[in-house]
């Protein structure tokens, strides 16, 4: 059973295997304390994030989306997140446009031995999200299919 | 007939004479008043029902995606930027295509025309552009405009009235009308909202969506052979006609085709239940013309959007 | 029990009442039942609930975008849900729509397109869905005075002013409506309806002049001679059906706002063990709609609206002895590309090209 007083932001992030996924690990590793609220989905590269992953993570009901890849000229497949980095700004500006709140949408360049920084990253994007509250954009009391449950 | 359709029979029967082209992709009178329809032909008999008038409203590039050998198409401006797109995203092959060029002074909008005269379309007697103007006829009555309340809010901010890649232009650029306000006032209206009412208005609209597919089946730019619509392991999108899924489809497409969609307004011409989809292509054009500095269908060796990068750009939101 | 509409013959009274009365008949009615009217505040033209107050929608009002089939089969529909435990699955089916509905001002082609498609859905299964929705809604049809030019419901033989379909028939005689009963259930709800007043034979003349007038205003015409017969023998024809098919873009407007197609998809939506089985309109044109794993039977465009068109004039007539098609003309006037079914019906050849350019040869 869900209440607003004991909700915590759910955040997906979309974490590239052979950067951020690894800054990440680097992270657990040295034992960084950061907030427990981000799952985690680990893709070969920035670059395979569709804007429709974005969506239907929102759709699904987390409350953020963080995408985080290599630094630009770092990519392991060299382009990959300049292709991102073109996908995020559109998704982000157009959903900005709709009427979505822009922090639900995160995104970083975080390496492999930046553990501090992935730390960091997620501790700023809980504490955005947790100022804009849950994501109740798709909500609809009519449909029972969302997801509600957010143990 | 105007000297405009005569070049253009013309042209188009000497195409398929010589064996230049195996088929013809133009407009040809429709079986309503004031509406025209596609013709794709092989026959060069054909091609003397082929027309260029005010109500060419179709943007026949979106034929291309399926037809299979060398065509002479028929293309006002936003079509041969459409026409550019594929052939920059290596869809077709520049050779296959002979541009018929159409120098267009912009699309009369019937649902406008109803509005300004309160009477349905089939109602009237004549619609009839001169110069600036639009007269409209029913019985003895005529009533005047100006034509910029007449025409598409797309033909308002047109910037390519006369295609930017054709082999044959068709007759001499006509004035064009222009309002570049007017064509972005919706654009305007929703940015001048608070968010929340704008994803309110949003929910409304695509209450309405019957998920119909007519958006994406008239784009030129969707041209996916497997759309992410029809995925069902996984399924990113339920079927059902949810707002929420009719959303979420819609502004996936938005920014799937980002980069490629030229807002030539077929989107929302097309879609039978009314939902404004220029306003969210026309907005996505500007953001990617402020992002990137790049408009669809401009240049023809140009990367396609999506592919292309700077080393430097578009940081400011990334940590 | 059977669920087809019973049509006695006793004598039928024609009362009237003042067009701008109007509001007050629905009102009554409303006590009885969730009465429908058409309306454009969704932002398309539809049947929706009456707010009880407006009814300036008798001034714009033609016919609906989408067709009141919609309201028996809607759209997006709950089969059921179900949920999974130690014992194995559960069904639990929805709050059955026991509700009584009044359709007011359904044309005589939305009535018929209704007993059209009345068969599918009792024939070798009954669909309580669609069966209970139908049984409780009653339906006041409005003849035409304004026929849209692709409405061409005369050549299907359905005609645009009056319905034996319906439970009451509207007609409009100038400042009034006359009403005339066609079925019990009609009959029963006109006597203990207010405020109504007897038809005398001068109002009984200017409906039957507004019904005349009507259906000499629909100017779209089709030539059914030989139809079947030129749709069987042309079947194989691939070089017409090309033709035909050309500027089709694949989309599913034509079949979504059809008042006689009923196809549907029927979808699982789950999570964990547990969710909820959906059925929502499917269109014979969409690419995906006959494939499965191994082939595409009509992966090619042509093949999907030579389909369409069979079906509606050979194969369900053949079936169910109707034509799947009541002239409305939605799919004309919607279509992106005006791709115009009566243009195409005319157009089947007598014979395939194949036998005239053997003819020719000759």
């Amino acid at each position: 059973m869900s209440q607003e007083s004991a909700w915590e932001p759910k955040i997906l992030a979309f974490l590239c295997k052979w950067c951020s996924y690894a800054g990440a690990d680097l992270a657990g590793t040295s034992r960084k304390k950061y907030p427990p609220n981000v799952r985690i989905i680990k893709i070969p590269c920035s670059g395979r994030i569709d804007p429709l992953l974005i969506l239907k993570a929102l759709r699904l009901g987390f409350d953020g989306v963080l995408v985080s890849g290599c630094h630009p000229g770092d990519c392991h497949y060299q382009t990959g997140n300049y292709r991102a980095r073109r996908r995020m700004a559109l998704t982000k500006k157009f959903l900005e446009y709709m009427g979505a709140e822009p922090q639900r949408i995160q995104a970083s360049w975080v390496s492999a031995s930046e553990g501090d920084k992935f730390a960091g990253v997620v501790a700023d994007i809980t504490g955005d999200i947790r100022k804009i509250g849950p994501n109740r954009l798709f909500a609809d009391e009519r449909d029972r299919t969302e997801v509600t449950d957010r143990s | 007939m105007s000297e405009i359709e005569q070049k253009l029979q013309t042209e188009a029967k000497a195409l398929l004479e010589q064996g230049k082209v195996d088929y013809i992709i133009g407009f040809t009178q429709g079986s309503l008043r004031f509406t025209t329809t596609p013709l794709i032909t092989r026959d060069k008999g054909d091609t003397e029902s082929l027309v260029i008038n005010p109500f060419i409203v179709n943007n026949l590039s979106v034929y291309l995606n399926e037809i299979k050998g060398r065509v002479g198409i028929v293309a006002k401006g936003c079509d041969a930027r459409s026409i550019i797109s594929l052939i920059q995203d290596e869809q077709i092959i520049r050779e296959d295509v002979i541009i018929l060029g159409v120098p267009c002074p912009g699309i009369i909008d019937l649902g406008k025309i109803e509005k300004l005269v309160g009477t349905d379309r089939d109602k009237l007697d004549d619609i009839t552009r001169e110069g600036d103007r639009v007269i409209i006829t029913t019985g003895k009555e005529k009533k005047e405009f100006p034509i910029t309340e007449a025409l598409f809010d797309d033909c308002l901010g047109c910037e390519s009235p006369i295609p930017q890649e054709y082999d044959i232009l068709l007759g001499e650029e006509s004035p064009l009308s222009r309002n570049t306000e007017l064509s972005r006032s919706k654009i305007k209206e929703l940015e001048d909202m608070p968010p929340e009412k704008r994803w309110e208005f949003w929910k409304s609209e695509f209450s309405r969506c019957l998920r119909c597919n007519a958006c994406r089946q008239v784009c030129p730019a969707c041209f996916c052979e497997r759309c992410f619509v029809e995925e069902s392991e996984p399924r990113w999108i339920s079927p059902v006609p949810r707002w929420q899924d009719n959303l979420m489809f819609q502004v996936t497409r938005i920014i799937h085709v980002a980069g490629r969609c030229t807002d030539c307004g077929e989107c929302e011409r097309a879609c039978p239940v009314d939902i404004p989809l220029r306003s969210l292509t026309g907005k996505m054009a500007e953001i990617v013309d402020e992002l990137f500095h790049y408009k669809a269908g401009t240049d023809k060796d140009a990367p396609p959007l999506m592919t292309a990068y700077e080393p430097e750009e578009a940081e400011d939101f990334i940590r | 029990m059977s669920r087809k509409r019973q049509r006695t013959s006793y004598d039928k009274t024609m009362k009237k009442i003042k067009k701008k009365d109007i509001g007050n008949l629905l009102r009554q009615w409303q006590s009885d039942f969730a009465v429908f009217t058409p309306s454009r505040k969704s932002g398309t033209a539809r049947m929706e609930e009456w707010d009880g107050q407006d009814t300036s929608f008798l001034e714009w009002y033609r016919n609906t975008v989408i067709p009141p089939k919609g309201n028996i089969f809607p759209n997006m529909e709950e089969m059921f849900s179900f949920h999974k435990d130690g014992e194995g699955y559960h069904l639990e089916l929805p709050a059955q729509d026991e509700a009584k509905h009044l359709i007011f001002a359904i044309r005589p082609c939305d009535a018929r397109a209704l007993k059209i498609i009345d068969p599918v859905f009792q024939d070798a299964y009954e669909d309580n869905y669609y069966l209970t929705r139908r049984e409780n809604t009653l339906l006041v049809g409005l003849g035409c005075t304004d026929p849209h030019e692709s409405c061409f419901c005369t050549s299907l033989g359905i005609s645009p002013g009056e319905s034996g379909d319906v439970d009451l028939m509207l007609t409009d005689i100038g400042e009034e409506f006359s009403i005339e009963e066609v079925t019990e259930k009609g009959k029963e709800l006109l006597a203990r309806t207010e405020g109504l007043v007897e038809a005398a034979q001068p109002d009984e003349l200017r409906t039957r002049e507004s019904r005349e007038a009507a259906a000499k205003k629909i100017s779209r015409k089709l030539d059914t001679t030989n139809l079947k017969e030129r749709l069987l023998s042309s079947f194989e024809d691939k070089e017409f059906w090309e033709k035909a098919a050309a500027k089709c873009i694949s989309c599913g407007i034509c079949t979504f706002l059809c008042p006689t197609c009923y196809c549907f998809d029927i979808n699982d939506e789950t999570s964990g063990g547990n969710g909820t089985r959906f059925r929502s309109w499917d269109s014979c044109s969409f690419s995906v709609y006959t494939k499965m794993p191994a082939e595409n039977p009509r992966e090619d465009k042509w093949q999907r609206v030579r389909q369409k068109v069979c079906h509606k004039y050979e194969f369900y007539p053949r079936l169910f002895d109707i034509t799947a098609c009541t002239g409305c003309g939605r799919c004309i006037r919607l279509c992106p590309v005006n791709w115009d079914i009566t243009r195409v019906l005319e157009s089947v050849p007598e014979e395939t090209t194949a036998q005239k350019e053997n003819r020719n040869a000759n």
